[in-house]
């Protein structure tokens, strides 16, 4: 008795979870069926399923895909290391700390996608101005927590270092690096999130080839609803890819390490 | 320092308007906790008596269900077996009638002193005229009057507790009930904070029971000590300790009372 | 005449400003040596011109005029719907089980991703950028007020058990004040991203605003003006940011520590 009524409990739980998100689903494809939604503007999840279908079987959508994951890791691969590298100089430097991040915290401040007109300027519109801008969009989450990774060190540790005699270059490796590791690997976390969306800003804004966002804007030029639903959920569905794959890495690497 | 001469230097207790101070008995309490692979009783088959204006203390090692007791007492949980009568009423939940204290102060960090002891007289029987004349009585019962509108962060450990204890107290409660009330207190404060708990129980003559896992506390203190083995609770030991109050702390017979109390939880273990 | 050191605060600015002055200096070389055409860079004291140039005909005040009332009243809309949904699933666990896999999932769409999808019934009108920024800090309050509700100390609520409050007086006097420095975060991040989406919808679909100024000083090759509006874009996200965070430590501070 009481393990039939905990078995069906589980099963309901993620079956609750569902309820909401699939009445709305059907209220929106009743909502067109019915005419209350009209049906030239409006997709019908019926219409998405069939844009969706079309768009894997005209075999577009893996070549747009790769497009933009290319792009993205290009402009991973440009600001992660620039990130890390310049958080890592300026956490242990105070004195390159306090020259130069007045000047990065103005840049910042700027709101990231005005940066595009300016960058369109000296770069052009093509490929090289979209990976950096989204190397720019990476730099600086990277920069920051790797920053202040760098500086919330514990100073009880350093002390230890000292105690023991240990010459710098002993300390930042077995010290300072580690104790960092943490706040890096999150502003790496934030990275990956932020720089999937500079890529897709990219191609709204930059340049038209091919690539999921330049493919949204094509679709919404032509009014195809359906289409831009498709994309929207591709870019959701990447986008949560990423949180998860960076939230499940970082968490395997502080283990490994007895950080976490 | 002289124990005698700091017991003299804390002002007399203002008599507060007497309470009614209410007989706790429990009868065959019972209860069971699951955590994890199956149930294991914190306590069971427990019987207890607390006379009116008695101060008891219950002592133990950690994990022996005195906490459980007070939380049961308090009404936060209800047993799975037996009953628990207050002033020969029965126990049903949470109510004005028992005080409760913890070993965190839990005081609303947004609400200064005295709105945080006001909070506790928002659904008591008491006119909203005679409140602030309550809390006033209450700040000067545990020497905190000039604090009523400090705020939390800028209390001490042990003001805060000690405002904690003022809240307890201000809805006349037939009993006060203490989980381990010192125990985030550095040693010199716990000392202080005791002898205060011990002027006001001599000024109130409230019924108080009060857990912790220090023994010269527990000596000090009370009328009756209660030691208690876990798994299931139990009672393995009880101590009447009849000493007069005021106590000192360098009498020794309380040492011998602390020593036999230990050599029971050392052979309990 | 005795040569004074500069004071500690005459240090810190110098410190401050050195680097910033020293890329000054740099671009101003670099323009005056002609290493780059006006078209690319533009002279620092060009760009100044362009700023208050700008500002005396009016078309920067219009234009940011335009674009604050735009995150204002966005912002506003998003916010309200983030606390009263917030407050619901916050305190409600049916409500937070039933409507969290929706939300959840829906939040995932940045708002970049649901601009196309708005253009399409929206246009480019009034309309889409208000629906784009609410959604904007929708998201951010929505999250932040459901988790200061779920993360209130139990210690806190069981007080309130002690003392028999009712449901509306533990609301108010203890899971309201307890949860407001979490809700102001959620706010000032729903704020940030308003801001951040405002510009977005300028550059991808608009006819006026600031956002729209530099994409039209871009095309009309007027770098100068370009510059100029992005300084100004920049100070109002650095006073957006620092007026917000200096309000929420202030509030930290004064309903920290339990």
């Amino acid at each position: 008795m009481g393990g039939g009524v905990n078995a069906a409990a589980r099963l309901a739980r993620p079956a609750s979870a569902l309820l909401a998100p699939v009445l709305l689903i059907a209220a929106w494809q009743a909502a067109i069926s019915l005419g209350l939604a009209d049906g030239g503007i409006w997709a019908s999840p019926a219409a998405v399923v069939r844009a969706a279908r079309e768009a894997v079987a005209e075999g577009d959508l893996a070549g747009d895909l790769l497009a933009s994951l290319q792009r993205d890791l290009a402009g991973l691969a440009l600001g992660i290391p620039l990130g890390l590298a310049t958080g890592l100089a300026l956490g242990l430097s105070r004195a390159a700390g306090r020259l130069f991040n007045p000047s990065l915290t103005a840049i910042r401040q700027v709101a990231l996608f005005s940066w595009v007109p300016v960058i369109s300027v000296w770069l052009g519109n093509d490929e090289p101005a979209k990976i950096a801008f989204i190397a720019f969009a990476v730099f600086f989450p990277v920069m920051l927590a790797t920053q202040q990774g760098v500086r919330g060190v514990d100073p009880k540790y350093l002390e230890v270092a000292v105690i023991l005699n240990m010459r710098p270059s002993q300390t930042l490796r077995a010290i300072i690096l580690p104790a960092a590791l943490p706040a890096a690997l999150s502003g790496i976390h934030l990275a990956l999130i932020y720089g999937w969306l500079a890529t897709i800003g990219a191609e709204y804004l930059f340049s038209a080839g091919p690539g999921i966002g330049s493919e949204l804007m094509t679709a919404r030029a032509q009014f195809r609803m359906d289409q831009v639903i498709v994309g929207m959920l591709l870019i959701a569905g990447i986008g949560m890819m990423f949180t998860q794959a960076a939230g499940a890495a970082e968490r395997r690497l502080l283990r490994a390490r007895g950080l976490a | 320092m002289n124990v005698a001469v700091m017991e003299q230097a804390l002002p007399p207790a203002p008599r507060v308007s007497a309470r009614r101070p209410a007989v706790l008995e429990m009868r065959d309490v019972g209860k069971k906790f699951s955590a994890g692979a199956g149930a294991f009783a914190a306590l069971s088959g427990f019987d207890l008596t607390v006379a009116p204006g008695a101060f008891v203390a219950i002592v133990g090692a950690s994990g022996c269900g005195k906490s459980t007791l007070l939380r049961l007492i308090a009404g936060l949980d209800k047993p799975d077996e037996g009953a628990i009568w207050l002033d020969h009423a029965p126990v049903r939940g949470p109510g004005l009638d028992r005080g409760l204290i913890f070993q965190e102060h839990r005081l609303m960090p947004w609400l200064t002193v005295e709105q945080n002891i006001a909070l506790a007289l928002k659904n008591a029987p008491v006119p909203r005229a005679s409140q602030n004349a309550l809390i006033a009585e209450h700040l000067a019962l545990v020497g905190l009057e000039g604090f009523a509108r400090a705020y939390p962060r800028q209390l001490s450990g042990g003001m805060a507790q000690r405002a904690a204890i003022a809240r307890g107290l201000v809805t006349r409660p037939e009993i006060l009930l203490l989980d381990e009330p010192f125990g985030a207190l550095d040693a010199l404060t716990r000392v202080r904070l005791q002898d205060e708990l011990q002027r006001i129980w001599l000024a109130e003559g409230i019924t108080m029971v009060l857990v912790t896992h220090d023994v010269e506390e527990a000596v000090f203190l009370a009328d009756e000590v209660i030691v208690m083995t876990p798994r299931p609770g139990r009672i393995s030991l009880r101590t009447r300790i009849d000493l007069p109050h005021p106590r000192h702390r360098a009498d020794p017979r309380l040492h011998q009372h602390k020593t036999d109390i230990l050599a029971a939880l050392g052979l309990a273990i | 005449m005795t040569a004074a050191w500069p004071t500690r605060a005459g240090g810190a600015v110098l410190i401050t400003a050195a680097v910033p002055l020293a890329l000054l200096a740099l671009w101003q070389a670099a323009v005056s040596a002609g290493a780059a055409s006006p078209l690319v860079l533009p002279a620092p004291a060009e760009v100044l011109t362009a700023l208050r140039d700008m500002l005396g005909d009016g078309t920067l005040t219009a234009g940011l005029g335009i674009s604050l009332r735009r995150a204002a009243t966005g912002f506003a809309v998003g916010a309200l719907a983030g606390l009263g949904l917030g407050a619901l699933m916050g305190l409600s666990g049916v409500a937070d089980a039933a409507l969290r896999p929706l939300f959840m999932g829906l939040l995932n769409v940045p708002v970049l991703a649901w601009i196309p999808l708005l253009m399409i019934p929206l246009g480019i009108g009034e309309t889409l950028k208000y629906v784009a920024i609410s959604i904007a800090a929708f998201s951010a309050t929505l999250l932040h007020t459901t988790r200061a509700l779920r993360q209130v100390p139990p210690a806190l609520i069981e007080v309130g058990t002690i003392y028999r409050l009712t449901w509306q007086q533990r609301l108010v006097h203890i899971l309201l004040p307890a949860a407001f420095p979490g809700v102001f975060t959620g706010l000032r991040l729903g704020l940030t991203q308003a801001w951040q989406s405002l510009v977005v919808v300028e550059l991808v679909a608009s006819t006026d605003g600031i956002g729209y100024l530099s994409v039209w000083a871009r095309q009309m090759f007027r770098l100068d003006q370009m510059f100029a509006v992005m300084i100004v874009i920049g100070l109002v996200g650095f006073a957006l940011d620092r007026v917000l965070r200096a309000a929420e430590t202030r509030l930290a501070r004064q309903w920290g520590g339990a």
